[in-house]
């Protein structure tokens, strides 16, 4: 019998339904289709890579708890506002004599056989994503898809659905509180309460607003200057700033703005926009805090996913002059041991009785430490804060030094000519340019550097953005030095590069990647007490590859879930209103008004309401990309593929809305 | 005196094949230009159908309603709303105001949905204002008002378009008597000054004392007429009250 009620109470109300069904669905879509990321054919080509796969489970595991308590937050708030409007035909259930016990079950029933019904839907719809997503993933991993194969992950599966049980479990919970709470007078008097508009004085909200800008104003030129690298207080400051700009925006924004529009008779006095401007200036008033929370989120999610999107393209740049050799090892002198066959690389690998075949071709060099720092040869070109920002990318210190026949047989590998290199003379190699200006107008301006008390010219004019080693670090300093160089210089590395031979490339690879991975796992402590670092540039690119893969998944899954919120709560406020607004526009029918311009009103009032926030945050948002350019640079495919999802999710949600605010004011009477 | 509302024979059925109401059965008036018609009758009599049917928000079974010349039974849906828009003035008893708008801006939304010229709209207003004697809480909102002038603000808004015909549907019903005698001194005031026609429903013998002439509704059929003609007030309420008391309703079916 009560189950009878509670179907039938479903399908009746199947339009109030719909955008909490919406929301439920693409909630566990979302949730299934990156938590089935570990099974994907791609990631499990990255599976030798243990370590990887554990930061990966980890990142995942945390953001998906984050990430149902923010759906769990919207789904108890969805179906707060459902029962809410569902008041009088529950106090119907109550007058008639049912017990409250019983109306809670039937809303037990009701919201399991919502819940049951999105798990399904949402599971077999993420099923088909994740497809999508497996092909995604391929391309970020730069991983070849030989073989298509279907995946279904029942580990993704069983997380989503014990994680919605819980918060279904919640709001069942939560609905039964509300129930025993109800007093049936309450319950049936609910929609005659009256409405008591705010009156707000104009002069104040036209100066709280224009505080505000300049708040806004001042937080973006903050951010601009200093970009979002700046130290952390400040970095603080200027986003609070953002916040409380932002939060007083709203507050002031509908006070101001109809004050404006009520001078522009042209506007205030046409078809029924007088009544438009008061439901909206109603609505934001109320709403303010909502409407900041969701305005910030929107800006943090567009962002997210510019960044995200952009930052494999970033690393592919970055690596692109740094990635000449297919392998490089190095060992760590170690000075106090004076026994040269403990830092040399040569004779350890002797040691482990490891021979290059002749097809690799191979060189070593030794790296050392020069008696000068690179804040002493750059200190007069580098800011404060380029100073600090070296400091906190470990790029200063010591600089590094090759002699000039070791630097000549390493770029000797790669097919180029041989430097000749005077006694009095050094080779600058570095990419610092990239970093700031310090070193191209050190170049410009001085043509000598002062080591140990002698004088050097610099021979080249700018400095040689070809890295000497395959190395994860993608800034380098190198000087080379002459071979009888008289200064004190201190062994740093005794390293070796290789680059393969093209038709036996497969197997040094692996046999390579197993040296290093060796290396990695202390396996030859026995025999040399040395310790050898080793890479290639397949591994190094995995790695990249992997990270780059994780902040787009993790980028993603927030960003689509916060959209998914906030457009959600708009949504459900919007509906909320109308139907608090039903007799409003029942008497806008009465006075003549056509339906016509009634959806007109309904139109604009949805439009307004739900660009109002996505405006500022596309504002917010393009100030704080443009703060990131400095780490990242950002191409036209992000910024299509981003507004994508942005616009189609959020469209979607503006659209059911004003449909369903329409047919609500049309079945009205 | 010209016509600005004729009724023709009209019938309004409800129901099936096997069980037919009669809401109007057979009722034909004239209203001309300028007269305050009152329609009485007690609750179930069809006094409301009736104005629902001339106000076209209903529409009738058979028979012909002529405004200003035109038959409103066979207007097009999209005809009907301009027609509603421009020829129509409403007063309801629950005021149909909107309470997030002030007064100035419930008025000017009859107004502006006609599509008038700015500064046309501002004289109009005042102007009804002025009338009315509203024009102290032209600033308030609903919230502000009390009752009476809340149906004076409404009452603006129905006349501020100068319609063919003002309908007030028991425009007293939700006010004191204080009020309800401030508002129809109005209206009549409106009548007689401007020349408003009004047809009025409603079932107080009070308010109804102040039109010109009353149809007595019972069953859904004209049951009497009665013309105010020289008596006064008084006499008129007088009159008014033996037709109640044949007619039955409220009180007389208790007595």
């Amino acid at each position: 019998m009560f189950s009878k009620i509670a179907i039938n109470n479903v399908k009746r109300s199947f339009r109030d339904y719909s955008i909490y069904f919406l929301t439920l669905t693409l909630g566990v879509c979302i949730f299934y289709s990156f938590n089935s990321i570990e099974s994907q054919n791609s990631i499990l080509e990255m599976n030798k890579d243990a370590d990887f796969m554990l930061t990966l489970n980890k990142l995942m595991a945390g953001t998906s708890v984050f990430v149902s308590f923010v759906l769990g937050g919207l789904i108890i708030y969805a179906n707060k506002i459902l029962i809410k409007k569902r008041k009088k035909e529950l106090g119907i259930y109550m007058t008639l004599g049912m017990a409250k016990g019983k109306v809670s079950k039937i809303l037990i029933f009701e919201t399991l056989l919502i819940g049951v019904l999105s798990l399904l839907v949402g599971i077999v719809l993420g099923i088909l994503v994740s497809q999508g997503l497996s092909v995604l993933v391929a391309n970020i991993l730069s991983v070849d898809l030989n073989k298509y194969k279907f995946i279904i992950s029942i580990s993704a599966i069983v997380k989503s659905v014990v994680y919605f049980g819980v918060i279904y479990l919640l709001v069942m919970i939560f609905n039964q509180f509300t129930i025993s709470k109800y007093k049936l007078i309450d319950i049936l008097n609910a929609t005659k309460k009256n409405e008591v508009v705010k009156l707000k004085n104009s002069f104040l909200s036209a100066l709280i607003f224009i505080l505000s800008i300049a708040i806004l104003a001042i937080a973006y030129a903050r951010a601009l200057k200093t970009g979002l690298a700046a130290e952390n207080a400040e970095l603080v400051i200027t986003v609070l700033m953002g916040v409380i700009g932002t939060l007083l925006f709203f507050f002031s924004l509908s006070s101001f703005f109809i004050h404006i529009v009520q001078k522009i008779k042209r506007i205030y006095l046409k078809d029924i926009n007088i009544f438009i401007l008061r439901q909206i200036n109603n609505k934001i008033n109320t709403n303010f805090l909502s409407t900041t929370l969701i305005c910030l989120m929107l800006s943090l999610t567009i962002t997210l996913l510019f960044t995200a999107f952009d930052l494999k393209g970033t690393i592919d740049r970055n690596s692109a002059g740094s990635r000449a050799f297919d392998a490089s090892a190095f060992l760590i002198a170690d000075n106090e041991n004076k026994d040269p066959k403990v830092n040399d690389i040569e004779e350890y690998l002797k040691d482990i009785n490891f021979t290059f075949e002749t097809y690799e071709k191979h060189t070593f060099y030794s790296e050392y430490k020069l008696n000068i720092t690179i804040e002493d040869l750059l200190s007069k070109y580098l800011s404060k804060q380029e100073q600090i920002d070296l400091k906190q990318n470990y790029l200063d210190g010591a600089i590094s030094a090759i002699k000039i026949s070791d630097y000549n047989s390493i770029i000797k590998l790669n097919g180029k000519k041989a430097i000749d290199l005077k006694e009095n003379e050094v080779l600058v190699v570095s990419n610092y340019g990239q970093l700031n200006n310090a070193l191209p107008e050190y170049m410009k301006n001085e043509d000598i550097i002062n080591i140990d008390d002698k004088v050097f010219t610099i021979k080249n004019e700018s400095p040689i953005e070809e890295n000497i080693k395959g190395t994860e670090g993608s800034k380098f300093f190198y000087l080379i030095i002459p071979d009888n160089f008289s200064g004190g210089l201190q062994l740093e590395f005794s390293s070796f590069n290789v680059i393969y031979e093209e038709r036996y490339s497969k197997e040094s690879e692996e046999k390579f990647a197993k040296l290093f991975t060796d290396f990695l796992a202390d396996k030859y402590k026995d025999i040399s007490p040395s310790l050898v670092i080793g890479k290639t540039k397949d591994q190094i690119s995995d790695r990249e590859n992997g990270m780059a893969a994780m902040i787009v998944f993790l980028g993603l899954f927030l960003g689509l879930i916060f959209i998914i919120t906030s457009a959600a709560v708009m949504a459900l406020q919007q509906l909320s209103d109308a139907s608090d607004s039903l007799e409003r526009y029942k008497s806008l029918k009465k006075i003549g008004v056509t339906d016509k311009l009634i959806n007109k009103a309904i139109l604009r009032q949805s439009l307004i309401y739900f660009l109002v926030p996505l405006g500022l945050a596309v504002i917010h948002s393009i100030v704080g990309i443009c703060a990131l350019r400095e780490n990242f640079s950002f191409h036209y495919q992000s910024v299509i593929v981003s507004s994508l999802f942005l616009v189609v999710i959020y469209g979607a949600y503006f659209y059911a809305t004003y449909v369903g605010v329409k047919n609500m004011v049309k079945n009205s009477n | 005196m010209q016509n600005v509302l004729s009724v023709e024979k009209i019938e309004k059925y409800y129901g099936n094949k096997d069980n037919i109401t009669k809401a109007i059965d057979n009722i034909s008036f004239k209203v001309n230009e300028g007269e305050f018609l009152g329609i009485m009758g007690p609750s179930g009599s069809g006094k409301t159908t009736l104005l629902n049917c001339i106000s076209t928000i209903d529409n009738v079974t058979t028979g012909k309603i002529i405004i200003n010349n035109k038959d409103i039974t066979v207007l097009k849906a999209k005809a009907l709303e301009e027609f509603r828009r421009d020829e129509l003035g409403f007063i309801f008893q629950d005021f149909n105001l909107l309470d997030t708008l002030t007064a100035y801006e419930n008025i000017a939304l009859a107004l502006t949905i006609q599509n008038r010229g700015l500064k046309e709209i501002d004289i109009l207003i005042k102007d009804v204002a002025e009338k009315l004697d509203i024009t102290e809480i032209l600033n308030k909102y609903p919230f502000q008002m009390s009752g009476g002038q809340k149906q004076r603000v409404a009452s603006a808004r129905a006349i501020v378009t100068e319609p063919s015909l003002i309908l007030a549907d028991e425009p007293t019903g939700a006010l004191d008597s204080k009020s309800s005698r401030l508002l129809l001194d109005s209206f009549e005031k409106l009548n007689k000054d401007f020349h408003s026609t009004i047809l009025m429903v409603t079932h107080d013998s009070f308010t109804a004392s102040y039109a010109n002439r009353i149809l007595f509704i019972k069953d859904g059929r004209i049951f009497n007429e009665l013309i105010r003609g020289n008596d006064t007030r008084r006499e008129f309420f007088n009159k008014i009250m033996e037709v109640v008391t044949l007619l039955g309703g409220d009180v007389g079916n208790v007595l």
